[in-house]
């Protein structure tokens, strides 16, 4: 009879013991911006500007202020919006570019919460072209992996 | 998404046929029973934690010592808020499947469980996310997604262990790994909490589950013992080697 009992003492027990290891938090550690990722390319040579500089139209603050070889570059798109104007710099000559898409809300995990990925129409100058010859798209899903969207040849 | 269930079944079923034993010499008497419980862990997190109100409960039938039919439903209320974002869900879900002891019958006497449970489940549940903000260069996003309905399912692999504490009383616990069949919300807007199987977010989910169940034994059976097979003793040996040398022996002349 004690025997009985203590091999049940020892079933409850271990499933206490279980619930204790199996409790655990979470914080996010997952990207949760869903950029626009565009690499630079000069004479169809994958090559970083010297300088860039990109910022939204009518927006204070800049994304990059005269930085040095980026490659590629990362751009984040107007979710309250279907599309959005930047001015972009490479090695002091400019465009102003608009980016046409559509938005949808996706939830990355439960800690991180919901971001938004964007659809990709178009890109397309809102004057003549100084500084970009050609677009590339290469994947018009915008989502916060690491998978690049196009290609700039300037 | 039914041809999908049916296979399942017809799966479990197929599995249960494989363990039945083949060769048999003693017997034991062992009860069958038929078992009512209730999942503990739930009610237990909602009385700390009023957002989350998890409740199942479960009937399995004994069909020999080793195999029982197992079905349980349960409900799900599932509330969740952080600074960026409120998300809500309520559903309900189905289990079926098949739970096979691994113990010998003069172990398990009809009280203790060692062994695996596997399940096909099935969740029909609204989710709803009343605000989502999101923050970036351009400024604050505020939207939100209105309630709909979904179903979806999943498989289920459970050990666990159960064993009677007074008489037809048992407790126990499991480890259920699950695998996301369909989320029936498409792969952006997957449930934070799906019923019956946890983190929608994630194709596979774990968890434990504490069982409090109540035995009614309803037929009594015996149960075959599959006799060890007896070991080899010295003298067997030289009785098998001196008969073969006889044997050979016997040839040459």
């Amino acid at each position: 009879m004690s025997n009985y009992k203590s091999e049940s003492l020892l079933f409850v027990l271990s499933g206490v013991i279980l619930l204790m290891v199996s409790c655990s938090g979470g914080s996010c550690f997952e990207e949760t911006e869903s950029y626009l990722k565009a690499s630079f390319y000069k004479n169809s040579v994958r090559t970083a500007p010297d300088t860039l500089s990109l910022s939204g139209l009518n927006v204070d603050s800049t994304i990059y202020l005269k930085v040095l070889k980026v490659q590629p570059a990362l751009i984040p798109l107007n979710a309250s919006s279907p599309n959005s104007v930047f001015i972009i710099t490479v090695n002091g000559v400019s465009d102003t570019i608009k980016a046409i898409y559509t938005n949808y809300p996706h939830l990355i995990s439960k800690q991180c919460g919901y971001t938004f990925y964007h659809h990709l129409d178009t890109i397309i100058p809102l004057s003549h072209f100084h500084l970009i010859k050609r677009i590339e798209y290469i994947n018009r899903t915008i989502t916060n992996l690491n998978v690049e969207n196009i290609h700039i040849h300037y | 998404m039914w041809r999908t269930f049916t296979y399942i079944i017809s799966l479990l079923f197929l599995l249960g046929c494989c363990l039945t034993p083949v060769e048999a010499q003693d017997t034991i008497p062992i009860p069958l029973k038929i078992r009512i419980g209730v999942e503990a862990s739930g009610p237990a997190i909602y009385f700390t934690n009023k957002n989350v109100l998890n409740e199942e409960v479960f009937l399995a039938v004994d069909l020999d010592e080793k195999k029982s039919a197992f079905l349980s439903a349960g409900y799900l209320n599932y509330k969740y808020s952080q600074y960026n974002y409120q998300y809500l869900n309520k559903g309900s879900f189905l289990r079926i499947g098949m739970d096979f002891n691994l113990l010998k019958p003069d172990k398990s006497q009809g009280k203790y469980f060692a062994g695996v449970g596997l399940r096909y489940g099935i969740s029909r549940f609204t989710s709803e996310a009343p605000f989502i903000e999101k923050l970036n260069y351009w400024g604050t996003t505020t939207t939100s997604l209105a309630s709909r309905t979904y179903w979806g399912h999943f498989i289920e692999f459970s050990p666990g262990i159960r064993t009677e504490i007074f008489n037809n009383v048992s407790l126990g616990w499991s480890v259920s790994m699950r695998m996301l069949l369909y989320s029936g919300t498409g792969k952006d807007l997957r449930p934070v909490n799906f019923p019956g199987f946890g983190d929608g977010t994630k194709t596979i989910s774990t968890a434990m589950s504490y069982f409090i169940v109540i035995n009614i034994p309803y037929k009594k059976i015996k149960a075959v013992l599959k006799k060890d097979a007896p070991e080899e003793t010295d003298d067997s040996k030289d009785t098998g080697t001196s008969g073969n040398n006889s044997q050979s022996g016997g040839i040459r002349h």
